[in-house]
């Protein structure tokens, strides 16, 4: 078991992370529009590279055995997918001068909601029988509460963006919304418990994404956004979360040196 | 090898925690091996007779759903429940 001063480290280096990418990003700035969307979008790059390589790890320890095996492939789907995305956003930007929204780097960041929602029903379905039906219904009425702002901010506009722009940008919270529910029936679930961490991140990531959605929808709409608007901190402090829990369930599942696995008639046979 | 029912039982009841534990993934079983052994010294077939380490370490990890854990158990010993002893095992890991 981690203890507690393990802990605290891991919560100092998370706000350090949190600190330097924020502050990064609102320092560059002031060097001018450009510098802020070169370093915003390296930052994207690392970030979701490093959610990669953790998912690898955090896999290759599962080897897909069990439930949670088959739910860690799956959130490698979710890793890949977003890094797929945001190097493709990237190339646009900097490389064709496009702009990148929308664009089919869209297409691998929608792809990674239905993986980021079957990992978390595979994950949790060892646990389905502590799933009530109160559950399900009280965190869905909190998700449904949370799209409020968006939906209203979607059918009450009159943007110039296209039809396309508009309908992707709502889809965005739509999806953050549905993985809202399982991300909080998996806090209530593993309460007071060592993968509980995981969760809470995770839940915090995804509440980042839906306010970052719900503010790059509106930014859009109002023409006022750019890469490296401080809205884009909120979806790279996410991939942090994210980072942060995997690497938490790393370290409570570390391979085992050396336990012995003591069979029960080891002791009969040394009678 | 002549084995009295004590000792079948416990068998049993190793093996049903460990094919529960397995099918959630190797290492949720190794984690569970290594607490059992670090904080209790005791090992997976011990529990049969000290269900209270196997509820700590389950709470420990899994928190409020450890009760889910203990469902898969209980169905892995289908068969056995009607003997008591196993039925007390039972009723101790819940708690």
């Amino acid at each position: 078991m981690q203890n507690n001063f393990e802990k605290l480290q891991e919560q100092k280096s998370l706000f350090l992370c949190l600190l330097i990418s924020g502050l990064g990003i609102l320092v560059a700035t002031f060097f001018g529009k450009e510098v802020v969307k070169m370093v915003t979008d390296f930052t994207y790059i690392i970030v979701s590279g490093m959610l990669v390589v953790l998912s690898i790890i955090i896999s290759a320890r599962f080897r897909s055995t069990g439930n949670h095996g088959k739910a860690w492939l799956l959130f490698f789907g979710i890793a890949i997918s977003w890094f797929i995305a945001e190097t493709t956003w990237v190339v646009y930007e900097l490389i064709y001068n496009q702009n990148p929204f929308p664009s089919s780097a869209d297409a691998f960041y929608l792809l990674g909601y239905p993986f980021l929602f079957l990992f978390s029903t595979q994950y949790l379905k060892p646990f389905k029988k502590s799933i009530s039906k109160k559950m399900i219904i009280s965190t869905s009425i909190i998700a449904v509460s949370v799209l409020i702002p968006n939906l209203y901010m979607t059918l009450d506009n009159n943007s110039s963006e296209s039809k396309l722009a508009i309908t992707l940008g709502a889809i965005y919270p739509v999806a953050d919304a549905i993985v809202l529910i399982p991300a909080m029936i998996g806090i209530v679930l593993f309460f007071r418990g060592e993968v509980n961490f995981l969760w809470t991140l995770l839940l915090i990531g995804i509440l980042f994404e839906v306010i970052a959605d719900t503010g790059f929808q509106y930014f859009t709409l109002d023409n006022s956004y750019y890469t490296g608007h401080p809205i884009d901190i909120l979806f790279i402090w996410s991939y942090i979360m994210f980072s942060f829990g995997i690497y938490s369930h790393t370290q409570i599942f570390k391979k085992v040196k050396s336990v012995k696995h003591k069979n029960l008639f080891d002791s009969k046979l040394e009678n | 090898m002549n084995l009295d029912k004590e000792q079948l039982r416990k068998a049993l009841v190793s093996l049903s925690i460990e094919r529960t534990l397995l099918k959630m993934g190797e290492p949720v079983y190794e984690k569970v091996i290594k607490q059992l052994s670090r904080e209790y010294h005791c090992y997976l077939p011990d529990c049969y007779e000290h269900p209270e380490y196997l509820n700590n370490v389950l709470k420990t990890v899994f928190g409020n759903s450890y009760i889910s854990i203990v469902e898969a158990i209980k169905k892995e010993l289908d068969g056995q429940l009607m003997e008591q002893p196993i039925e007390i095992f039972i009723r101790a890991i819940s708690e």
